[in-house]
């Protein structure tokens, strides 16, 4: 895909001054600040296999709005929130519904030719390019002020361990799906690893000088001799990681804000199988370590994948013995698995809501106001509706004021292809982009009406 | 160049690539240990030559010393009870000595010795027992207590994976199990090929595998083991056109998946570092999947590169067709050891090895916690859990096998009970558990084992010297436990059922290319005006043919040394035989291989088969190409490190270090002259010849194999003078012309027997020869002889040895 590096040099590229543009274009401004200006962060949610759009979206458009059953736990973020209704995935080419749903959900464009054959349609490959995610992260982590440990980190939610069409959404290139980690400990290893690793050897370091005193006895005067020289290792790293972790402390007492997180390592419940049952509780784990991340700065791109396309999770925990994927081939006339239904979306958006009070409650790490006036949840779907599998109308609900958009409002765009909310989400991240995905979804630009 | 290069340069001099200053061919072999008397001598021999350069004269020392000092002082310092009872040691310089030496003694007259009297006695006493590299030499050898070197840390965690899978176990079959299903579901009767395929490497294109097998929907399963002989950085390729899914290592590990086939990717690449004397059980699905759109022609190779090598498909002989046990390959990086004596050793504790330990533990336990827990939980399912009981029971197992005997109490409460109480989360528990044990020195120092019974220790070290390992399996720690390994009877049918195993198979053939003077061979590359075709696929081939002789001699009947000394054939290819001519001809037609061969795309250049016969050309393993390569120069051979090599290493005697440094002459300059008369005249002075005369003599009878190892009767049109000769030890001295004649003497001759037991029992030992008593080296060279020269039964011997244990004094043997 070819990149632009700048809107100059787009507006320049259609041969039309900028103060010109301004007329002439209905771009929504000139105004976005550059990358890395202030911090902004993004984070993409995935859940499965549609809504139920009648108990989603809001009938009324504007700031005067009723949000509906589904979305009533984002209740208490109803002045962050925007509904996007009416963008369409329009991709089309290789793949059924739900590859081409997850795959070119936030990529844009058309999985190559493969082999992996869906319930109709032809079968299909990976994308054919880079995710905006992926994107974003290298925008990102190319320009020193924006750079961070890791870029951007996937979690998965009970995502099948299994690498298929079906459960990737995040693209670093053509051909190359980003696997999602699902296993809150691993994802904890990824992120605290080191440090933790060392806090582990700080305290067990006492107990293994202990035991070479008793061992010493074992051999002659000269292996002692050995064995001296390396207890005398071990007690020098003891003292270089106690000195290291009292200063940890010491930064952290004095400053007593929020950037004491930097080194906050959170605590995750023990011995959590990665199962369907414990799907709840895994959602938690994986939601304090992603916001967790993001309070340290290890990212400002994240994404939470909640199972994957066609999931299937049971969700015993909301008395619902059969799978989502399954219930949601069921007609709107099956009364019992359209009240299902409101209750997984629901549940999913309770997930969400989770989220943004976790990040609502904390304040911004040397900033202003709390992480979710910085931080915007874009949560998002592979298709339309269930049952009749249509990409058009994708969910797309988006809390928090990272994007710096309007807020508070129920929007319609009338059927827009969803390249170009896309740029859009580029264009405020501060890295704005021709085109994203398939040029010709991209015509008209970014989206307009969303400051 | 340094004046006097470290031990270690001096020691790898003979690798260094040719050209520049390299004549620091010289003795130090495990020198400073076996041979200790020698050198102490030499170094006073050394000294005395220097005697006309204004140095002190040790020979007037010596009698001064004898007349004057050594009625008080003892025959070598020790000091005498009557007169003066201390040993005469210390650190004063020899100019201190000197000037002490002149104000004070003799006690009675004190002016009796002084100037250069007083120097020649100060030199004498301190080169002989007062300085503190004398003292060194003169320390009776011992067996030393070190640290797990990186290769036996790797072993070790190997094996303490492969504690809880099935024992290693091998096989004699070679290539891929093969499974062709119709239809991409693996049911039985969808099964329509069974076999074995020598190599993956097939272009099925659009046609069938095979049979009835519809060419568009199909699943082909290859099982089988990679037999890993070198340990290192190995990258492995696998490219398909289809859909494809590898697992390596254990069923839980995945390597590749690329269960989506999509257009454009179709070639994988992963990069690991593989240990020797394993077998990795590997398995790959590759299906043809029907769909309504357009198919790719089928293609699939499994490939891969070897440290320092290129690549190639997998060879035959590295698959084995079944899956054997699930085996973890370590990634921590781990800090090269200490090789000054001529083997690793354990000795160097810093701060970066630390580092690797921990590095080392925690990769472990993560394994532990994502393979062996889950495994051992499922295997006691059905056990009462109170208490985390499995857990400790888990963990009471690990730690037995990490720290080569059962845990008492108190150990077992340090490192378990402690540990897992202040972590509630089981994972959380064995990280923690495994970071103290596995950087404790109950793991790190593998004879720290006083604390355990005789079988214990002695299984201990069976497993230390034949494997680089511990004891895992159920049979010897079982052996150990019951204290059933504290006869030498026991500890030689123990080391009988071991030697035989792929870890010693490894480390043999390691053992075996580093007496071939190859273990840290450099590249070998050749002119290529001279020597058209000698290409990196040739050094390839031929270590192959090496690596397959070496093996192959190790598993006959009687793994005769002679035969290695003695072979008239060797191993070939076809790029060999182009190369090399007819005397590396194949010794019957190939034959074809299995599998519809229009599919194949195996290299057949590259296929090893025996050649024909020929006892002037092939002479044995010492006239191998790879080895006369190796000790050659770009253009030309180098007498000079033939004669080096056979002399320090296949002859087990002491050279010492040249006069200074020079530069061989160039062939330029005399371009009449052929290489034996250009090495005459560059070392012809006296000065040269004490040691050339050996050197020379030796490394002649080779002049028949040019730089690339191949066969010549004649160099500048002249016929070669390969004539040669030797003086024993015992000062008889022997002639022989030709490679032949000298391969047929060095298999009968006392000396290489001597020098290749030594070389052997210190690389598995990794401890001086002499620490073992004054007569263990005579005593094993006479037990080979009498095995008819067994090289498996030589490992035993040598492992029985150094793995004997002294009885127990709370014990005593019933």
């Amino acid at each position: 895909m070819k990149t632009k590096n700048s809107r100059r040099e787009f507006i320049r590229n259609l041969g039309i001054s900028g103060a010109a543009a301004n007329l002439l274009l209905p771009l929504p401004s000139l105004g976005w600040e550059p990358l890395g200006q202030k911090k902004q962060r993004i984070i993409f949610v995935f859940s499965p296999n549609g809504v139920i759009p009648k108990h989603f979206w809001p009938e009324e458009e504007g700031e005067n709005f009723q949000l509906k059953r589904i979305l009533e736990p984002l209740a208490p973020f109803k002045d962050q929130l925007l509904t996007l209704r009416g963008i369409d995935n329009r991709i089309k080419g290789d793949g059924d519904g739900h590859m081409r749903g997850i795959g070119c959900l936030l990529t844009g464009v058309e999985l190559f030719p493969g082999d992996v054959q869906g319930g109709s349609d032809t079968p299909a490959g990976w994308s054919m390019g880079i995710s905006i995610d992926q994107h974003l992260k290298n925008k990102l982590q190319a320009n020193a002020n924006t750079r961070t440990r890791f870029g951007s980190l996937e979690f998965g939610v009970l995502v099948p361990d299994r690498a298929d069409t079906w459960t990737r959404w995040s693209y670093a290139g053509p051909n190359q799906p980003v696997a999602p980690i699902s296993d809150p400990y691993q994802m904890f290893n990824k992120l605290y690893g080191n440090v933790q690793n060392r806090m582990l050897l700080a305290s067990v370091l006492d107990d293994l000088s202990a035991d070479f005193k008793k061992v010493e006895n074992m051999v002659s005067s000269e292996d002692r001799q050995l064995l001296q020289r390396h207890v005398d290792l071990v007690r020098s790293v003891e003292l270089e990681l106690k000195s290291e972790l009292e200063k940890t402390q010491q930064t952290a007492n004095a400053k007593n804000t929020a950037e004491d997180a930097d080194h906050a390592v959170p605590e995750l419940p023990p011995n959590v199988q990665v199962q369907n049952d414990n799907m709840p509780v895994i959602s938690r784990m994986q939601t304090d370590l992603l916001v967790n991340s993001l309070m340290s700065d290890f990212t400002r791109v994240a994404s939470m994948q909640i199972t994957n396309s066609v999931g299937n999770p049971r969700m015993r925990w909301l008395d619902i013995d059969e799978g989502h994927h399954t219930i949601s081939h069921e007609p709107d006339s099956n009364e019992e698995a359209y009240e299902q239904l409101v209750k997984i979306n629901t549940w999913y958006s309770e997930q969400v809501a989770y989220m943004a009070q976790k990040l609502k409650d904390t304040p911004e790490p040397g900033g202003d106001g709390n992480m979710l006036d910085h931080t915007t949840i874009i949560w998002t779907n592979e298709l339309g509706k269930g049952n009749s599998h249509t990409r058009n109308s994708i969910p797309f609900v988006m809390v928090g004021g990272g994007l710096g958009y309007k807020t508070g409002r129920s929007l319609n765009f009338g059927g827009q292809p969803h390249n170009r909310l896309l740029l859009s989400i580029a264009e405020a991240m501060g890295a704005p982009e021709k085109t994203f995905g398939n040029p010709d979804y991209c015509g008209d630009g970014p989206l307009t009406g969303l400051l | 160049m340094a004046a006097f290069p470290s031990p270690k340069t001096r020691l790898r001099s003979i690798y260094i690539p040719f050209g520049f200053l390299l004549w620091w061919l010289h003795a130090t072999l495990p020198a400073a240990t076996a041979l200790q008397v020698d050198s102490s001598q030499k170094a006073v021999a050394d000294s005395k030559t220097e005697a006309s350069d204004g140095r002190p004269d040790l020979d007037l020392g010596a009698r001064i010393y004898q007349k004057s000092c050594q009625s008080c002082h003892g025959e070598t310092g020790q000091g005498s009870e009557e007169h003066y009872d201390r040993p005469l040691v210390g650190d004063l310089s020899v100019g201190n000595l000197t000037k002490l030496i002149s104000q004070t003694m003799p006690e009675n007259d004190a002016d009796a010795c002084v100037g250069e009297e007083a120097a020649a006695v100060a030199a004498y006493i301190h080169a002989s027992f007062y300085g503190e590299a004398a003292q060194l030499r003169n320390r009776p050898p011992r067996v030393a207590m070190s640290r797990l070197t990186a290769e036996q840390l790797r072993q070790s965690i190997a094996d303490l994976y492969g504690h809880f899978t099935k024992p290693p176990s091998t096989s004699d079959q070679r290539g891929v199990k093969a499974g062709y299903y119709n239809g991409t579901s693996r049911k039985s009767e969808a099964r329509r090929i069974d076999r074995i395929d020598p190599v993956i490497d097939f272009d099925f294109g659009e046609k069938s595998p095979g049979g009835d097998i519809d060419p568009k929907n199909y699943l082909i399963e290859w099982e089988g083991s990679l037999k890993v002989d070198r340990s290192g950085r190995y990258e492995i390729v696998l490219r398909s056109s289809c859909s494809c899914i590898m697992e390596f290592g254990s069923d839980k590990r995945e390597l590749v998946n690329n269960h989506v086939q999509s257009e454009g990717r179709d070639e994988f690449r992963r990069s690991m570092h593989l240990t020797a004397g394993r077998a990795y059980p590997f398995e790959i699905r590759f299906l043809q999947r029907k769909r309504k759109t357009k198919q790719p022609p089928a293609r699939i190779s499994l490939s891969w590169i070897p440290p320092g090598s290129v690549e190639e498909v997998i060879p035959t002989q590295n698959l084995i067709p079944e899956k054997l046990s699930d085996t973890f390959p370590l990634q921590a990086k781990l800090p090269p050891d200490d090789r000054s004596y001529g083997y690793d050793r354990g000795t160097s504790v810093n701060r970066q090895w630390d580092d690797s330990t921990t590095a080392t533990a925690i990769e472990f336990a993560e394994v532990a916690i994502a393979e062996l827990y889950p495994k051992y939980r499922q295997r006691y399912r059905n056990e009462a859990d109170e208490n985390r009981g499995i857990l400790k029971k888990f963990l009471a197992e690990l730690l037995a096998t990490a720290f080569r005997g059962q845990l008492d109490d108190e150990t077992r409460n340090v490192y378990i009970d402690q540990q897992i109480a202040v972590a509630e989360d089981d994972g959380e528990a064995i990280r923690r558990v495994l970071l103290l044990a596995l950087k404790s020195p109950r793991f790190l120092y593998p004879t720290l084992d006083m604390n355990h019974n005789r079988s214990q220790r002695s299984a201990n070290r069976l497993a230390l010297i034949l494997f680089d390992s511990l004891p895992s399996e159920t049979w010897l720690v079982n052996a150990a436990a019951n204290n059933n390994l504290h006869k030498d009877a026991q500890l030689t049918n123990a080391a009988r059922r071991m030697v035989t195993d792929y870890r010693t198979e490894a480390k043999t053939i390691a053992f075996l290319y580093d007496w071939l003077g190859l273990g840290d061979m450099e590249e070998i590359v050749k002119d290529q005006e001279l020597y058209p075709g000698f290409d990196d696929k040739t050094v390839d081939d031929l270590q192959k043919s090496m690596t397959q002789f070496l093996q192959d001699l190790l598993k006959s009947e009687t793994s005769d040394f002679r035969e290695l000394l003695q072979a008239d054939w060797r191993y070939t290819t076809e790029r060999l035989e182009n190369y090399y001519g007819s005397p590396w001809q194949k010794e019957t037609p190939a034959q074809e291989p299995s599998g519809p061969s229009d599919q194949m795309n195996n290299d057949v250049q590259s296929n090893l088969s025996r050649s024909v016969r020929n006892r002037e050309v092939h002479a044995g393993v010492l006239t191998h190409p790879l080895i006369m390569s190796n000790l050659s120069y770009h253009r030309t051979t180098s007498p000079i490190h033939r004669g080096v090599f056979l002399t320090r290493r296949t002859l087990g005697r002491v050279l010492r270090p040249p006069d200074a440094s020079f530069t061989p002459i160039s062939p330029d300059l005399h371009p009449e002259l052929t290489t034996r008369e250009r090495v005459q005249l560059q070392t012809g002075e006296v000065n040269c010849q004490s040691c050339h005369q050996q050197i020379n003599s030796l490394g002649f009878a080779f002049e028949q194999y040019d730089a690339t190892g191949r066969f010549r009767l004649k160099e500048k049109s002249r016929s070669i003078d390969a004539s040669g000769s030797y003086t024993q030890r015992d000062g008889q001295e022997v002639k022989f012309t030709g490679a032949r004649e000298l391969a047929d003497y060095l298999a009968r001759s006392e000396d290489c027997h001597r020098a290749f037991v030594e070389s052997a029992f210190e690389y598995f030992v990794k401890q001086p020869i002499a620490a073992y008593g004054n007569e263990a080296a005579d005593e094993i060279t006479a037990t080979f002889q009498k095995s008819g020269y067994n090289i498996r039964e030589l490992l035993v011997t040598i492992a029985v040895t150094a793995s004997r244990q002294p009885p127990e004094d709370a014990a005593p043997e019933k």
